[in-house]
């Protein structure tokens, strides 16, 4: 059996432990607790001939839990970066002023919902810094996914979908848009990883790694396809 | 104080009978305070509920007992209270007592709240209200006193804020950055808002000399008092002891809301009209949420750059129906409260702002207390007890990990040990736990208990004990796991199924007792300045990455604005270095001029750009260069220090290995020890034997000899018995024929003519004796004949018996046949006398021929 260790990474709300739980659990509630600091689960998969057990740290979105978050990416063979779709359109439609007014009405989005978006965090630019972070600071073969969450509120056929696959692209990621709440590409996303992930792992250890880390993560693939 | 808005307030707190909240989709078994409890712990939570039920009924009789004679002790002193306040406090403090009897009856925490709400409230507060209805229409005003047997016990609490406050306060001096203090803040609305009856009301009834500090100015001024109130603390409060006991066994439901409030130490930190006045300013920035956000929005962009507690809007606002959802008191009006409580608190202190877990505290203080009593408890957790952690940084939570770990790691050895070998962090699972100060990583009850004694103690030593505790609880557990994933999961279901409250809470205060305030302060200095340096490090890094990346950005826009043709240059500079990229900034120059005149313009600061882009690249490239010697030292070292913890966790299993044979060996040689003893005895007592049958062999030897010896005498003696036999025999035999002769010679004689005895030639001694005896001479030939003949036959056998046998026997048979012979009667008394022949028979050699010839005489 092959573990990964593995992170999600994204914005407040984007739905980090929506798309763990569906993916552990199967299950989905509109609204999720929010997660403090993090939340640990596994789930196997078969992949192949093979059985991949993911060990998820599902981190705290909130832009101050960042602090904390090294502590869980440093060890991790994979991560998923989740932003949120309805918010990166919202942030590019924001753009084009009053038009916008109208672009909500067809999105069907709840009112409170737009109101939270006051600040248009713009979860995709957030999860660009989070690949950039993991990239300078991370595992240097670390597999990342990008996940576009909530497809479910929109037409997953518009332009902004084309500017994620292509940063995706550029910077070596898989793009995939996800919906927790309808588990469309959830288990896809995990599968892909899993066929991702080197089967036989470089000796070479990465760069930036200090001791705790560094065994941590050596245990880790240590553990990987021994047994 | 509900009053105007009595309706938000009750709503706030007693929404029992409304039913679920619409939007929940997914209802979960909900426990006695109407959280959800996970479907696998249901189980066991319903096992404990009847455990909960008797200690609820077991603390609340307690509690009883102990504010009775709070009361009563209390009434003594006067106090110098103004009579028409006594008054009030006995009034109340009744209601509350049978409030307190009514609580324990039902375990609904929201029933019980209602029915708190009518109780107290409705008698004492109602003329207040009255005053000032009109007035505050707008206001939201959710503010009640805790009953008054409580009292006591917020006087004690509040000599240790107003000292924190002090503290705090000089502090401030020295930093600016601090939270505003709500005592500075609130003289300028004092003043502006004297038409407010409530002040009033709220002064008369401030008596104690803690409140006098919002009241007479600046709390600065009473820095000398400060002391000397700190002083008699313990003397003013002998109960102090009983009460920590009593807080460790748990508060009552009905009075844990304001027990909490004088924990915290509401009263003295509350400041009239501060919440309100923090609440307007949201009304005079913009009226409504929505027509906020839609400004922004027409902003575009530049919103995120909003500074000041809006920014917080939106996220309190994403986490207001993810706050336990589903709760039945968390419907609209609830999270209407709960969004005001947390704003508030944002503005009030916006260098924490909003963080998530706040969310959690808020609404839990709201469904024990009114709305702006819970704002003041959760000021005072977050700004004292909680100070610097939940801050941009949160630096003091990074803090407390490493205090943490270095605690685990001292208490708990071989637990750490083997999460070090399967690579988890302790800080990975407790983070979360002391962040949410276990809200939702253990089950309600427990996490009650905990936080009845961390606010009790006013500092987050219960979070290390209690963290410690379940540590030491499941880490025998923890310890047979086999990797990484199954050690946190197994930790985090354990932790979440800590239903014996009682148990965790005990085994918190008791066993960790040397984890204290003072002690962690020193851990906490000790590795505060790592947390800065490796936050400021990494911010540092970052903020370099980021720059370049802005540019780069930046970069990336330029190049997909103008042509494709920019592009391909853009990327051979990117390649290349600085001469590389002029040659190709000059041919994008020329690209440029050559494709249109109207982006020539553009062109040249763009190409300006570059440059600076490109030195910065350089700079960053340096910047990684030298962090990547950096690295390569730091992996050098920590490879060292691997290969020393390899050596020495192998000469470790070494040392053990040999210390077993050792041991094994030391058995073996006490075995043989063992036996080699017990062969010790065997062959003493073998040897022992050998001399005891040495000495019967020697004992029998000597026998042997003496009857050896013995033998050889009886064979002497008998040889000269019979040699004097033989002798005598031979003398026999001489005198027998000398008696033949003699009787020949007789008869002769005595034919003829007596022969004269002197012609007889051997002896004349016999011839001398002749004459004698004649007449007995002829009796003896009678008996003669056959005497003398056995003698005779006895000779002719004699020589083959003396050889045949040692003993006389056969002679003596012999004998006796001779005797039965002669005369069978006298057959025994005969072999008598020869017996004694024969041992005497020395002494008759001598005599013998004179006894036998006078034997033969008779």
């Amino acid at each position: 059996m092959c573990c990964v260790p593995q992170v999600l990474l994204g914005d407040v709300g984007t739905g980090k432990s929506s798309l763990v739980l569906r993916f552990v659990r199967g299950q989905f509630v509109e609204f999720q607790e929010s997660t403090i600091g993090a939340a640990f689960f596994s789930q196997t998969l078969a992949v192949d001939d093979a059985t991949v057990k993911f060990e998820i740290w599902d981190t705290a979105g909130q832009e101050r839990y960042h602090s904390l978050a090294p502590m869980y990416y440093r060890g991790a063979a994979a991560a998923i970066i989740v932003y949120d779709i309805t918010n990166l359109v919202i942030s590019t439609n924001v753009k084009l002023g009053n038009k916008a007014l109208k672009l909500w009405d067809s999105l069907n989005i709840p009112a409170t919902f737009l109101s939270s978006c006051s600040d248009f965090c713009a979860s995709f630019e957030r999860a660009k810094r989070w690949i950039e972070e993991l990239k300078a600071q991370g595992n240097s073969d670390m597999v990342m996914a990008l996940a576009g969450n909530k497809a479910d509120l929109l037409d997953s056929k518009n332009v902004e979908t084309e500017e994620a696959k292509t940063y995706a692209q550029e910077n070596g990621l898989f793009f995939v848009e996800t919906s927790a709440k309808t588990s469309s590409n959830v288990n896809n996303i995990f599968y892909e990883i899993a066929k991702r992930i080197p089967r036989v792992q470089p000796s070479q250890n990465p760069a930036g790694m200090v001791l705790m880390d560094r065994s941590a993560e050596q245990t880790a693939r240590a553990s990987c396809c021994s047994y | 104080m509900r009053s105007s808005s009595s309706t938000a307030a009750a709503a706030t707190i007693s929404t029992t009978n409304k039913g679920v909240n619409p939007v929940i989709a997914f209802e979960h078994k909900r426990d006695a305070y109407g959280f959800a409890v996970r479907p696998q712990h249901m189980q066991r939570y319903r096992e404990y509920a009847n455990i909960y039920k008797e200690e609820e009924e077991e603390r609340s009789d307690r509690w009883n007992d102990f504010l009775e004679r709070q009361a009563e002790s209390a009434q003594l002193p006067v106090n110098g209270r103004p009579s028409e306040e006594g008054k009030e406090t006995s009034h109340a403090a009744e209601d509350g007592d049978s409030e307190l009897k009514k609580g324990t009856e039902s375990d609904d925490l929201c029933e019980r709240k209602s029915g708190s709400d009518n109780l107290s409230e409705n008698d004492t507060e109602e003329e207040k209200v009255q005053s000032a209805p009109e007035k505050k229409v707008h206001r939201i005003q959710i503010w009640t006193e805790i009953r008054p047997s409580l009292r006591a016990i917020e006087d004690m609490i509040s000599v240790r804020v107003k000292k924190k406050g002090i503290l705090s306060k000089d502090e401030q001096k020295t930093s600016q950055g601090k939270p505003l203090t709500p005592t500075e803040d609130a003289r300028s609305p004092k003043g502006a808002s004297e038409e407010d009856s409530d002040d009033e009301f709220y002064d008369a009834e401030r008596s104690d000399p803690v409140q006098d500090s919002p009241t007479s100015g600046s709390g600065s001024t009473r820095t000398g008092g400060g002391a000397d109130d700190a002083a008699p603390t313990e003397s003013l409060f002998p109960w102090k002891e009983e009460l920590e006991v009593l807080v460790r066994g748990g508060v009552p439901m009905a009075l844990r809301g304001e027990l909490w409030q004088a924990f915290v130490g509401v009263r003295a930190r509350r400041v009239e009209n501060y919440y309100q006045d923090l609440l307007a300013n949201e009304t005079s920035c913009g009226n409504n949420t929505e027509q906020q956000s839609l400004q922004s929005d027409s902003k575009g962009s530049t919103t995120e750059s909003i500074d000041g507690p809006e920014k917080w809007k939106g996220q309190i606002e994403k986490d207001l129906p993810r706050t336990f959802p589903g709760h039945p008191a968390l419907d609209d009006d609830g999270r209407n409260a709960l969004r005001r409580l947390l704003t508030a608190y944002a503005r009030h202190n916006p260098s924490v702002g909003y963080c998530q877990a706040m969310n959690f505290f808020a609404a839990f203080l709201l469904l024990l207390m009114p709305e702006e009593n819970a704002f003041w408890t959760l000021m005072g957790i977050i700004d004292d007890y909680f100070d610097g952690y939940y801050s941009e940084e949160m630096i003091e939570s990074q803090v407390d990990q490493l205090v943490f770990e270095e605690l685990v790691r001292e208490r708990f050895p071989k637990l750490v040990n083997h999460l070090d070998y399967l690579g988890v962090q302790v800080a990975w699972v407790t983070g979360p736990w002391f962040l949410s100060i276990f809200m939702n990583m253990l089950p309600w009850e427990s996490v009650l208990r905990v936080w009845d004694v961390l606010l009790y103690e006013g500092n987050r030593v219960m979070l290390f004990r209690t963290a410690l505790a379940l540590m030491e609880l499941y880490g025998p557990a923890l310890v047979t796991t086999k990797d990484a994933g199954d050690a946190v999961t197994l930790l985090q279901s354990l932790a979440g199924s800590t239903f014996d409250s009682s148990q965790l809470v005990l085994t918190a205060c008791m066993g960790y007792q040397n984890v204290n305030e003072k002690r962690l302060h020193d851990l906490r200095e000790k590795h505060r300045s790592a947390v800065i340096a490796a936050v400021e490090e990494r911010s540092k890094g970052l903020q370099a990455w980021r720059d370049s990346q802005g540019l780069a950005s930046k970069l990336y826009n330029f190049k997909q604005d103008p042509k494709s043709m920019i592009m391909e240059t853009n990327k051979t500079k990117a390649n290349g270095d600085l001469s590389h990229s002029e040659s190709g900034s000059t041919n994008s120059d020329e690209v440029l001029i050559s494709l249109t005149g109207d982006v020539d313009t553009g062109a040249v600061p763009d190409l300006q750009e570059q440059v600076v882009w490109l030195k910065v690249e350089l700079c960053r490239l340096l910047e990684e260069k030298r962090s990547a010697i950096l690295r390569s030292e730091e992996l050098e070292t920590a490879l060292m220090e691997m290969v020393k913890q390899d050596n020495r966790r192998q000469l470790s299993a070494r040392v053990e290995q040999l210390e077993q044979e050792v041991a094994e060996l030391r058995m073996a040689l006490s075995e043989k020890q063992e036996q080699e003893n017990a062969m010790l005895q065997v062959l003493m007592r073998v040897e022992q034997d050998q001399r005891v049958t040495e000495d019967a062999r020697r004992f029998a030897e000597q026998d042997a000899a003496a009857q050896r010896y013995a033998v050889q005498v009886l064979q002497e003696k008998y040889e000269e018995a019979t040699a004097s036999l033989a002798e005598m025999e031979k003398r026999v035999v001489m005198a027998e024929s000398m008696l033949e002769a003699t009787l020949q010679y007789q008869s002769g004689q005595s034919k003829v003519q007596p022969s004269p005895r002197s012609s007889h030639p051997d002896s004349s001694a016999r011839s001398n004796q002749e004459p004698q005896q004649e007449i007995p001479a002829r009796k003896i030939s009678i008996l003669s004949r056959p005497f003398g003949l056995g003698w005779r036959d006895r000779n002719k056998g004699k020589p083959g018996n003396v050889d045949g046998s040692n003993d006389g026997k056969p002679s003596n048979e012999g004998q006796n046949t001779e005797i039965q012979q002669k005369d069978t009667n006298d057959k025994e008394t005969n072999g008598k006398d020869t017996n004694e022949k024969e041992l005497n028979g020395k002494d008759t050699d001598d005599k013998g021929t004179n006894d036998i010839e006078g034997q033969h005489k008779e």
